[in-house]
């Protein structure tokens, strides 16, 4: 005869501890992490790129990034972003369809921390599993392109509930596709008020300095709560 | 396929957990998920089976209890038992919410055969 045992214990506990050091780790540090989050093709890389290529013009916000790179296979976005400039470590899922912390720990042991500001983490292309994992970071920014459809932040309601911004991306294509813009925003704001949104063309880089100011103004918090 | 990992995760548990108990065995999980958490019950009770192969959890069966989403509206006080699609007091329509449930990812039990 079996016996009943009562348990009570978070399944995420192992995975949350890795989570905790990582965070501690880039604290002690001041590096702001951001885990970056979308379909595949919405625009992640390129964002980064356009990032890294707005910063090197010079302008009123300044930092230093640098990039872990999610992804099932191969080294591509790390190329593009290293072609761009940017340090860029290139991580093999090889299947698994989001990162976790305990891989984020072991790539920080071979990513050069000094004088980092940012650390971007761009997951593994996917709404659904990376909104699931706690990498460490401060916040999670979601990106969903034009293209897509104005529907994904219903059907994918974790990742957009916790997003601390929004990033609707390819906006430039507005007026060749349908995409109901006001059902967008009022979705994203009924799951997630306190969500900053914003739009971006990253053909033309519209939009970019506001997300530049963004990860500069949270940057400043970060130095200002580690001080 | 979360699953898949949340499976591992909760086969990882119970494995540490079996370290310091004295059952041999397990029969049976049961699993409190919130319905934030965006988990197919079936697909993890699949996941379960295939990654307790060979370990301590082989053959046991993982059931799932699933929880409502609830929140807490600080504006009026009403609890709003709501789906995952929307973060708004049905009272008052406040967004200024607390999440009281849904996040849920626990082991509530197990039924063991002890050594």
């Amino acid at each position: 005869m079996g016996t009943v045992v009562t348990i009570r214990q978070a399944v995420m506990a192992e995975d949350e501890k890795y989570a905790a050091r990582v965070r501690e780790m880039l604290t002690k540090r001041k590096i702001l992490a951001v885990n970056i989050i979308g379909s595949p093709g919405c625009g992640k890389t390129t964002l980064l790129e356009r990032t890294a290529a707005c910063l090197g013009r010079g302008g009123s916000k300044k930092f230093s990034f640098r990039v872990i790179e999610g992804d099932i296979e191969t080294a591509r976005d790390a190329e593009r972003l290293a072609a761009a400039g940017v340090e860029a470590l290139q991580i093999n899922t090889k299947g698994a369809c989001h990162l976790e912390a305990h891989v984020i720990e072991n790539a920080l042991k071979s990513l050069d921390c000094n004088g980092l500001d940012v650390l971007f983490i761009e997951n593994v292309g996917n709404l659904v599993c990376p909104a699931e994992f706690d990498l460490g970071e401060d916040f999670k920014v979601a990106v969903s392109s034009v293209p897509e459809g104005a529907d994904k932040p219903l059907k994918y309601p974790m990742l957009f509930s916790q997003a601390a911004a929004v990033l609707l991306t390819k906006v430039d294509l507005l007026p060749y596709v349908r995409f109901d813009k006001d059902l967008f925003l009022r979705d994203i704001r009924a799951l997630n008020p306190k969500a900053l949104i914003m739009e971006l063309d990253l053909i033309s880089d519209a939009g970019l300095e506001s997300w530049l100011a963004f990860i500069a103004g949270r940057l400043e918090e970060k130095h200002h709560v580690a001080q | 396929m979360h699953e898949l990992s949340l499976a591992e995760a909760v086969n990882n548990t119970i494995k540490e957990l079996g370290r310091r108990s004295a059952w041999s065995r397990v029969r049976r999980v049961i699993l409190k998920v919130g319905r934030l958490r965006q988990v197919d019950p079936e697909l993890l009770s699949f996941a379960f089976g295939v990654v307790g192969k060979g370990t301590v959890t082989e053959g046991s069966e993982l059931s799932v209890l699933e929880l409502p989403v609830v929140f807490h509206c600080r504006a009026c006080g009403c609890e709003t038992t709501g789906d995952v699609t929307a973060f708004a007091c049905v009272n008052c329509g406040s967004a200024d919410v607390e999440l009281l449930s849904g996040m849920e990812l626990t082991i509530e039990s197990m039924e063991v055969e002890d050594c």
